[in-house]
């Protein structure tokens, strides 16, 4: 397999998507490359050109066509194989964009939407090898529903030697502070408080936490195992302090949407048993890495309504903290700014071919939602994780800033 | 009780009994520091305090606490009295710059004839509220919570200012005051201006403090007064009795996006503020956190030489003259998360200043023109119907753009009035401003001189009166922590 080459002209990037609609992943993802975005204090235009679009679940809302007039270079395809070959019988590509969330697919017992992501993949890895060569490859969002799928996609982009990024926005937007966690620094505890659905936003918490705990000492070694705690058993673990009520208290002060539990106050916090009324189906991953470090994330809709951050680390005074601010929190906001540094990596990886960050972060998050799926699944046991044993080192800081 | 003709009585007499020479110590010279564990007493005055005004958001902050680096901190603050002025303030209010009075005789008012009535007040001024849920318990968004509060806390919920200061006995009994007078049902002169009486609230202060040889730390929110020489007097009566003040708006404090400042000394050759809003409104948010960039230019504040309000197709015919920059413009644009048109119909992104859409969307929009002292060209345009957020960029020589947006967190909580109430509590418990009462007051002049200008056909304003000088502080003041 020939290695990727760095194009010497303005790279030619296939998209792949499941569904193009508004308010959708992939509008937000690929109207950044075709329109561009604010960065740096400029409006900026990616060097990028999108030539081909498949989209799988087309019909009323779809966005194809009139980005497809706007964009004349941008030809639309009815399969992935042709959108990755142009109609030349081998990988006429420099890099592959794939959006593989939203879109209406099966739900399955677990309550897991089972996105075709592995079976895209699967499709652009047979073009890659039919054609003798690879190219960068970006993949929305988690890997896989399927962990062994998730960890078959790794493995494959390893021994076929090609960049993969993937993974969620919130390690690389805004923070509130803008701060980042000392590299090597001991790191006690790591919680996140955050909002949303298992199986939804509970990556975007865990790899909140990831790209912080990454940076302690030693770097990362994986999970040894993880519990899941939802509904009365979350409050009576909150209530037993198996995380730190400090560092609970200490996120929640990070919010910018923190909800008041008595009317006429707009910003009062809250007492537990107004955090009971306001948050209904409260949801804890509560896990422990190898080297013995505990993190907990937690879904609290209702509570909240953005990704708060705390740890305990060792000769700091007080907590690390901070909020990853995700835009569409604010009246003002009518774009979702926080795909714009998304937008920045693929297009740093799109011009060097190298990966912006570790794709190892996504895989272990990957992991650990597919353990708190089953845990939650399994009336919360607590969920052993031997392939979780993912080492990695952290890369430059990426959080946004600028 | 305050009735309209004491009101008028002390708004007139204030400023004989004030010019007197008599020098009063400062309270913090006159007496031994409070020891740290006793509650700093505070006195909190104001228009209106309902659901979501700014009254009630930074008032709650000394009653509930509030978020501030990481927790929820509770400050040392015993509010202990409350003064909110009785609705409706003003009565019908009779054209031709008069004002009646309650006894329904007609007074000619002493400041520019009354054009129009202010806003209705809504929950966050109405600027936030699209999302900003109400209370359910049937009192409606703008029910007075004044009384409620008073009776949880125990404070005293005073019929006048005197009252509030003195706590109902014979001596000024608080240790700080906290002066909100924004939202509520007052008139606007025939430049635009809302008559808010920030002025009369403080010269009563200000007579308690002089009467009884004892004056506290004083805090004003938002401009200090729509008429520049009254600002000026206010803040000659702070620095003659010598107490601490601070004003302003929460946009200079809060969150930036990126955390970014101007570099201290810095030559700056232009600046482009963007925001949004009424004249008279958000305007003077936007302008004072312009301000709070440009004082940290190369030899500090020196003033404002004239300013000029351009409206309609003058605004873009300025900046094909190079009035302002076109490539700010885009910068600043840059910034922002808050673009309207074709990206609210489809969630795209616009390079709004490239694509031409700019004059199709701001149906009116409005620059606000600075020539300062020093050469320094500034820029505020409001582009109503293009784009929601509060975004700045400056050509900075040697350091190229610096661009950042000023975050406006959501409602209801509205976080960066928490960032205003870290910076007031610091001035009420240590007696230093942390940033000097003069950006407010430069910036009380900017906008009123701009509106004369709005309301003279957009002439050109000489502002001679705005050589105000000041030198920023050595430290960033917006959240950064």
């Amino acid at each position: 397999m020939a290695q990727n080459t760095i194009p010497s002209r303005r790279p030619q990037i296939a998209v792949l998507a499941n569904i193009y609609k508004t308010h959708l992943h992939t509008q937000h993802i690929v109207d950044r490359i075709l329109d561009g975005y604010g960065w740096g204090g400029v409006y900026h235009h990616p060097p990028l050109d999108v030539v081909s679009l498949f989209v799988e679940q087309r019909g009323e809302g779809d966005l194809s066509s009139e980005r497809a007039m706007r964009h004349s270079g941008m030809k639309i395809y009815p399969t992935i194989a042709q959108a990755l070959t142009r109609g030349t019988g081998k990988l006429a590509v420099d890099g592959v964009v794939y959006i593989g969330e939203q879109g209406v697919y099966p739900r399955n017992k677990k309550g897991q939407t089972e996105y075709p992501r592995y079976q895209f993949f699967e499709h652009v890895v047979d073009v890659f090898r039919a054609s003798g060569r690879a190219v960068p490859f970006y993949v929305d969002k988690h890997l896989s529903w399927k962990w062994d799928w998730a960890k078959d996609m790794y493995d494959t982009s390893r021994k076929m030697g090609f960049p993969l990024m993937a993974g969620s926005s919130v390690p690389v937007t805004w923070r509130m502070p803008q701060v980042e966690m000392p590299l090597g620094a001991s790191v006690r505890e790591a919680i996140c408080v955050a909002y949303g659905n298992v199986d939804s936003y509970d990556i975007h918490a865990l790899e909140g936490v990831q790209c912080l705990v990454e940076r302690r000492k030693g770097g990362e070694t994986g999970v040894e195992w993880l519990q899941a705690y939802r509904g009365d058993n979350f409050w009576k673990a909150h209530e037993q302090g198996l995380w730190s009520p400090a560092l609970f208290k200490t996120a929640l002060c990070r919010s910018e949407t923190l909800k008041s539990g008595r009317e006429s106050f707009t910003g009062v916090y809250p007492t537990i048993r107004e955090m009971k009324a306001l948050a209904t189906d409260p949801v804890a991953y509560h896990y422990q890495y190898r080297d013995g470090l505990r993190s907990t994330i937690m879904l609290l809709s209702g509570l909240v309504e953005d990704f708060n951050f705390a740890a305990a680390v060792e000769g700091l005074p007080k907590p690390f903290s901070t909020m990853m601010y995700l835009s569409h929190g604010t009246q003002a906001a009518t774009l979702e700014s926080y795909f714009s540094p998304l937008v920045h990596y693929i297009e740093q990886m799109m011009l060097t071919g190298r990966e912006p960050y570790p794709v190892e972060r996504v895989l272990l998050a990957t992991g650990l939602v597919c353990a708190g799926i089953d845990s939650l699944f399994q009336g919360q046991q607590r969920v052993q994780t031997p392939q979780l044993a993912i080492h990695y080192q952290p890369g430059e800081s990426t959080l946004r800033r600028t | 009780m305050l009735n309209r003709r004491r009101f008028l009585g002390y708004s007139t007499l204030a400023p004989a009994i004030l010019a007197d020479r008599w020098l009063l110590p400062s309270a913090a010279a006159q007496e031994p520091s409070r020891p740290s564990e006793t509650p700093l007493r505070l006195a909190i005055i104001g228009s209106t305090y309902h659901y979501g005004s700014d009254l009630q958001t930074i008032a709650d902050r000394f009653l509930v606490g509030y978020p501030h680096e990481g927790d929820w901190h509770i400050p040392n603050v015993q509010v202990v009295s409350m003064y909110v002025e009785p609705k409706p303030r003003v009565g019908p209010v009779p054209t031709g710059g008069q004002r009646a009075q309650e006894d329904g005789r007609v007074q000619e008012d002493r400041r520019a004839p009354v054009a129009q009535s202010a806003q209705r007040p809504l929950p966050f001024g109405g600027r936030e509220a699209a999302s900003a849920p109400v209370p359910e318990d049937g009192s409606g968004p703008l029910a007075d919570l004044s009384e409620r509060r008073s009776k949880e806390f125990g404070f005293r919920l005073c019929h006048n200012i005197r009252e509030a200061l003195r706590c109902s006995g014979n001596h000024n009994a608080v240790d700080a005051v906290l002066a909100v007078v924004e939202q509520g049902d007052y008139p606007r002169n025939d430049k635009g201006q809302i008559l808010y009486p920030r002025y009369d609230f403080f010269q009563q202060c200000a007579q308690v403090f002089e009467e009884e040889g004892r004056a506290v730390p004083y805090f004003n929110s938002e401009s200090l007064s729509f008429s520049f020489r009254e600002a000026q007097t206010m803040v000659a009566t702070s620095e003659r009795l010598k107490f601490p003040m601070l004003a302003g708006s929460s946009l200079p404090v809060t969150w930036r996006l990126p955390d970014i400042d101007i570099p201290i000394g810095a030559r700056i050759e232009e600046a482009v503020m963007v925001g949004e809003g009424d004249f008279d409104g958000m305007d003077f948010d936007a302008l004072e956190a312009m301000q709070s960039m440009l004082e940290r230019r190369e030899g500090g504040e020196t003033g404002v030489k004239a300013v000029q309000l351009l409206k309609g197709d003058d605004v873009w015919a300025a900046g094909d003259s190079g009035r302002w920059s076109k490539e700010l413009l885009s910068s600043a644009l840059s910034r922002s998360d808050g673009p309207l048109g074709l990206t609210v119909l489809d969630g795209r992104p616009q390079d709004m200043a490239a694509s031409g859409v700019l004059p199709q969307l701001a149906k009116n929009p409005a620059a606000y023109c600075i020539e300062y002292n020093d050469g320094t060209r500034a820029t505020l345009l409001m582009l109503n119907g293009a784009d929601q957020d509060f975004t700045f960029s400056a050509r900075v020589v040697g350091h190229g753009l610096i661009a950042t947006q000023f975050f406006r967190s959501p409602a209801p909580n509205v976080t960066y009035s928490a960032c205003l109430t870290a910076k007031i509590e610091q001035m009420f418990t240590t007696g230093i401003a942390p940033y000097p009462v003069r950006r407010t007051l430069l910036t009380s002049g900017i906008l009123e001189a701009c509106l004369t200008s709005r309301a003279r056909l957009n002439q050109r304003i000489e502002t001679p009166q705005l050589a105000v000088s000041y030198r920023p502080p050595a430290e960033s003041q917006y959240a950064r922590t």
